[in-house]
């Protein structure tokens, strides 16, 4: 018998629809008289469209229509801004914005931009003809590297954005930190790269519009994250009230960030929709994805750190250079600016920080948030800076990091950053990954390691993230006269599991069977709001709303009971689903209560039938910081440059956990994705042509099975934070902070015998020994 | 993909006739490498003649000192071949690491050798162990076969009927994955048949080659030892994305001595 | 058009087909079966794995027109009248899914990997899934319902 309550490992209720193939995913959804799209995309970095010829193209068979940059300007349709929340440089003028359209007008900046929407009866039909529409395009110099995009003599992607320069950026007591520089014993610098990366859910993106004449209303059927926010972004674009777009989320594939953004083909399909008058489909091929779905990360950074001689951090200094490709998409010039400020300097106590950014144009695809946004680069940097700190003047790595933690006294602290940190105990988080990774042994297996010519090393990272995404959520509960409920939330999965964490919230709250909640999501007629999922948000957000609906249940099923029992409102207590008066010792249980809430004759005065129903919002105040500490035993061939991740060990400090099984589960998604980066995955752009060289799973590299290191994953949960009623701190993210830090490091550590210092992400088998190979030769 | 007319002839005549009547004709084996192509419209053949259905293409036997491979033989059945396993190992073993289990399933060792990919695990095999090709009216020395990138020996429309390989004393096969395709960064086969060794090197070049170097050294003492002192040139071995000339010629050399030590 | 029959969980079909057509194709457009999904265009990803003649095949890497006269499983047809088979209950067990996309490739090659070798260890599965992504999980959970499903089949 499972149990239902908060801190159970509930098995999951949408797991028996995915395991029989009884998902429904975008691609899955056929319509009468179904149209099917394909996207024309640009082929250059960056050109003029000269000439954009559909005649013939519109000739071919089964040709329903094509849409251009054409219909764009005629019909004026809107570009969708950024709704990044740091929008004005340092001089306080707003940031540079050029128009962002869902289709290119004249000009094309990023190879896989929209040049044409071609529907047809069939996938194929609209093959043919988008390899006929002719598009003469005239080159114009690309630059794909965001450091050299700011350099003087750069290609100009925007004639009126001057250098490329989308805005700057700092945060932090510059003059102060500049003084701990001064006054330090010792300065450690290093320049790094966080490298452009993408999500590659395994499904692909896709959508299906359609448009109802009689209505005049529009559907959206996406593989989103978000349906709420982007039917505003779609509807802006189209000049169409918000309500008259209903925007739906069936099951998702995936999404990491990359189903979060207002992409451009949502937009393509509703109009060639409501032209064509049939529902029109479009699922992206996986080439299309790497080259159009949103990348992430891609900052290169020089960061300073002030030690005394004692080894205490004294300051902390970050310089970020920030790609956010051709155009300010949805958040992008968030993530290298404030999206990884905030948890600069991780989880040690620093004095005083500073940190500087650039955002800036280039030819790429626009980059937006991907698992972390910015925390993980933060984390990474200071986990880097200060293992090479540790190196260079000679200190025990952990040792150093132990002393520099925030102490557990010293909270609540806000930090240098800004970061309100109210709750965690980061040296007792450290200290038990310490004991978990089975140090006595370590020796005996580096000789092992040796035997076999393969060098072991560890490292440990402790890592101190934050929430994002939009502060309010939807809750609403709806019982139905057969005791079964529905519950609606504007929170959304895409895999993380609430269809089951939420219900389970509620059952545990309201004492009611598990099995009795539907639950519906990513629908904006069930919901009036919804903040979609990003920031690891779910729980957070989500989770507390759903927890104050269950309150708000409560107090009216109390006045019900109370009714019932001819008792006092204020005398009912409810305990594992019965209500009791605790004067009298007279009990009648929630069923009874929700089946007495559909009677008129047994409700108190002023309820109706239906009374228990309830729809709230929930508004989070501060973000929470998901904390903890992973650490890495690795195995390097110094032969080849072979890297095996042997074993990895975390503590997470997620505060109150709803459901261990899927917080584990999000744990050791993000270590995968964190290993992936750290190791082997890359978003190359050819640095003359601008195109895309890795354009499919031949070339960009995921973690496999056997990539995986054994994960050993407990939590910390002595720590709840108060700025959420349930004391969640978000898991969704935290594997990404933690994960390469810890790789990279231990890899370092195996080759501390060489004397390699560095080496960039990712650390690809030739990478690591050219370092050997060049650190032997000098 | 573009339309194509679909054949499964049931003999070798017929598929000849198909192919010789055909516009721009293709044979296809297992179609682990030609259905993905068709599918980016990367290749438009009028016709697509399915080998798959003629079964004197199959089959897996062993005579004297001869292993026999139908060019139709899927890479699961070489690889979970009994007589395969008890000949050459080394092939076995290869050929259970081509690509994953579902393309072995499908995936065949005449359609692996015609492809003539460079980064392809067969070609070693074929060269190292100095196998012989045996198409419909000839056969042809391995060495010969595999000619430059995507290219061999085959004539407008010859088919691949079997492979015969000698089998050897001793022979191993040592690859280095490339991360994202798991093709050969670059492979070594070692081979001992006779009194002659051969060294195969595939991923590392346009085409498969042998390293002659290595043989002489291991003609004299078949040790990873002896390959120690042997500098490999970086010059004509491929540089891409996942793997630079130099980083190739160290991985031969590598590859070399662990696949000579497990040979044994 | 050819036309082509074979058995499909069990049920046999007649189709006509287009030869362009994928087995895939085949499966989720003409006959429904959406189980079956296709994330790449490389036979990378092995979302669309069914059994083919009770072989793991990627059906997006097989003409339609090639399965005439086989026999084919789809992850629809694994669970035997409601009762979910014993892999498909070892990763809802070992919580191996997550957005569930990657999950019928998975677990049809998860099942032929368990009929092949029954007493499969922990790389054998690793090597055994070389060929079929997720990114959701880690991985680590599903090898540990992989080694618990094929236990469960045993027994």
């Amino acid at each position: 018998m499972e149990k239902y309550g908060i801190g159970q490992p509930v098995r999951r209720k949408e797991d028996v629809r995915f395991l029989t193939g009884k998902g429904t995913y975008i691609d899955d959804i056929s319509h009468d008289n179904l149209a099917h799209a394909v996207v024309l995309r640009s082929l250059h970095a960056h050109a003029k469209i000269l000439k954009l010829d559909t005649s013939e193209a519109e000739n071919m068979p089964g040709v329903l229509a094509i849409v251009t940059g054409k219909d764009w300007v005629r019909e004026d349709f809107q570009p969708m801004p950024t709704k990044s929340a740091v929008n004005k440089k340092i001089d306080g003028t707003p940031l540079n914005q050029p128009p962002r359209h869902a289709i290119a007008i004249d000009r094309v900046r990023y190879v896989g931009e929209p040049v044409a929407l071609i529907v047809a009866e069939t996938v194929s039909q609209a093959q043919d003809a988008a390899e006929v529409v002719e598009v003469d395009y005239e080159e114009l110099d690309a630059v794909t590297d965001q450091v050299k995009a700011l350099e003087p003599g750069a290609p100009q992607i925007w004639d009126d954005i001057e250098g490329n320069f989308c805005l700057d950026f700092e945060l932090g007591d510059k003059q102060g930190t500049d003084k701990a520089f001064e006054a330090a014993d010792n300065v450690v610098t290093l320049e790094l790269r966080n490298q452009c990366v993408t999500a590659v859910p395994i499904e692909p993106r896709g959508a299906i519009a359609g448009y109802d004449k009689g209505t005049g209303k529009y559907f959206l059927q996406n593989a989103t994250q978000n349906v709420h926010a982007n039917r505003g972004t779609f509807a802006d674009v189209l000049k169409i009230p918000h309500e008259d777009l209903h925007h739906m989320a069936p099951d998702v594939g995936g999404g990491f960030g990359a189903k979060n953004s207002g992409y451009p083909e949502p937009s393509l399909l509703l109009y060639a929709a409501k032209k064509i008058g049939r529902p029109v489909k479009w699922i992206a091929e996986r080439n299309e994805s790497f080259a159009a779905d949103t990348h992430g990360r891609d900052q290169a950074s020089t960061i300073e750190l002030a030690l005394d001689k004692d080894g205490m951090f004294l300051g902390l200094r970050t310089k970020t250079v920030g790609n956010i490709g051709a155009y300010c998409w949805t958040v992008g010039p968030f993530t290298p600016t404030g999206g990884s400020a905030r948890t600069q300097g991780g989880a040690y106590y620093f004095p005083a920080m500073y940190y500087s950014a650039i955002a800036a144009f280039t030819n790429t695809m626009p980059l937006d948030p991907y698992r972390g946004a910015g925390r993980p680069e933060g984390s990474f940097q200071i986990e880097r800076i200060v293992e090479l700190a540790a190196r260079k003047l000679g200190f025990d790595p952990v040792e150093l990091r132990r002393k520099n933690l925030m102490p557990a006294d010293s909270l609540p602290r806000k930090t240098p950053m800004g970061l309100d940190v109210d709750s965690g105990n980061f040296p007792e988080v450290l200290e038990r990954t310490l004991k978990m990774s089975d140090r006595d042994g370590f020796a005996k297996r580096v000789a092992e390691s040796a035997k076999k010519g393969l060098r072991r090393g560890f490292a440990i990272a402790p890592y101190l993230e934050c929430t994002g995404g939009s502060p309010k959520e939807f809750a609403g509960v709806k019982f139905a006269a057969d005791g079964t409920l529905t519950l609606r939330v504007g929170s959304m999965s895409t895999g993380m599991g609430q269809e089951t964490s939420m219900p389970q919230i509620l059952a545990a709250k309201l004492g009611i069977d598990f099995e009795k909640i539907s639950y519906v999501q990513g629908n904006t007629d069930a919901t009036p709001l919804g903040g979609g999922h990003g920031g690891s948000r779910n729980m957070e957000v989500g989770g507390s709303a759903v927890l104050q609906a269950a309150n708000e249940v409560i107090v009216k099923a109390k006045q019900i009971a109370a009714h019932l029992l001819n008792s006092n409102t204020d005398d009912m207590k409810l305990s594992e689903g019965m209500f009791t008066d605790v004067k009298t010792g007279q009990s009648v249980s929630m069923e009874d209560v929700v089946a007495a809430s559909f009677e008129q004759s047994r409700l108190p005065d002023g309820m109706e039938a239906g009374a228990l129903d309830t729809d709230t919002i929930y508004e989070r105040e501060i973000i929470s910081c998901p904390n903890g500490c992973h650490s890495a035993e690795v195995e390097v061939d110094p032969e080849t440059g072979a890297i095996h991740v042997e074993r990895m060990w975390v503590v997470d400090d997620f505060g109150t956990i709803i459901n261990p099984m899927l917080a584990d589960g999000q744990v050791m998604g993000g270590i995968a994705q964190g290993l992936g980066q750290a190791l082997m995955e890359e978003i190359i752009y050819d640095e003359d042509s601008g195109q895309l060289v890795t354009g499919s799973l031949m070339d960009y590299a995921l973690p496999r099975a056997d990539s995986m290191p054994k994960m050993k994953m407990a939590f910390y949960e002595d720590a709840p934070t108060a700025k959420n009623p349930l004391g969640v701190k978000g898991s969704g993210e935290a594997g990404c902070c933690g994960a390469p830090p810890a790789i990279v490091n231990a890899v370092l550590d195996a080759l501390k015998q060489d004397g390699v210092l560095h080496i960039e992400m990712p650390l690809t088998s030739e990478k690591v020994w050219r370092a050997i190979s060049e650190a032997k030769g000098s | 993909m573009y339309e194509f007319e679909y054949h499964q002839p049931k003999s070798l005549e017929e598929a000849a006739k198909l192919f010789a009547d055909a516009d721009d004709p293709q044979y296809m084996a297992g179609g682990q490498t030609i259905i993905p192509v068709m599918k980016q419209r990367l290749a438009m053949p009028s016709d697509i003649i399915d080998i798959g259905a003629i079964a004197e293409l199959k089959g897996i036997t062993v005579e004297g000192d001869t292993l026999t491979i139908g060019a139709m033989t899927r890479h699961s059945e070489v690889a979970g071949s009994a007589e395969v396993r008890k000949s050459i190992p080394a092939l076995s073993s290869l050929a259970d690491h081509i690509g994953d289990p579902a393309v072995r399933n499908r995936g065949t060792l005449g359609g692996s050798i015609a492809n003539n990919d460079p980064a392809a695990d067969y070609p070693a095999a074929l060269v190292a162990l100095g196998a012989t090709v045996h198409t419909a009216t000839r056969e042809i020395a391995a060495e010969d076969f595999f000619t430059a990138m995507f290219e061999t020996a085959l004539e407008e429309g010859e088919m691949i009927v079997k492979v015969t390989f000698p089998i050897p004393q001793r022979a191993a096969y040592e690859k280095f994955p490339n991360p994202a395709s798991r093709y050969a960064t670059a492979g070594v086969f070692v081979a001992r048949t006779g009194d002659a060794v051969h060294v195969a090197v595939t991923g590392a070049a346009p085409c498969v080659y042998r390293a002659k170097d290595f043989e002489q050294a291991l003609d004299n003492d078949f040790s990873p030892t002896a390959l120690e002192e042997i500098t490999i040139s970086a010059d004509g071995l491929n540089s891409d994305l996942h793997a630079s000339a130099e980083y190739r010629a160290n991985l031969i050399g590598v590859l070399a001595r662990r696949a000579v030590a497990k040979a044994g | 058009m050819p036309v082509i029959s074979l058995t499909v969980n069990g049920n046999p079909v007649t189709a006509e087909v287009e030869p362009r057509w994928l087995l895939s194709r085949l499966l989720r457009d003409h006959l429904g079966l959406t189980g079956t999904h296709v994330g790449c265009d490389t036979s990378q990803c092995g979302a669309c794995v069914v059994h083919v003649d009770g072989k793991p095949v990627k059906s997006c890497a097989m003409l339609a027109a090639q399965s005439d006269g086989m026999e084919i499983t789809t992850i629809e047809g694994l669970a035997d009248k409601g009762k979910l088979h014993p892999m498909q209950e070892a990763f809802r067990d070992h919580h191996a899914l997550q957005c569930g996309f990657c999950t019928p490739g998975m677990v049809m090659m998860s099942v032929a990997l368990a009929q092949e070798q029954p007493d499969l260890d922990e790389a054998a599965v690793c090597k055994g899934l070389e060929g079929n992504l997720c990114r959701c999980t880690g991985y680590q959970n599903i090898i540990k319902a992989v080694m618990a499903g094929a236990k469960a089949m045993r027994d």
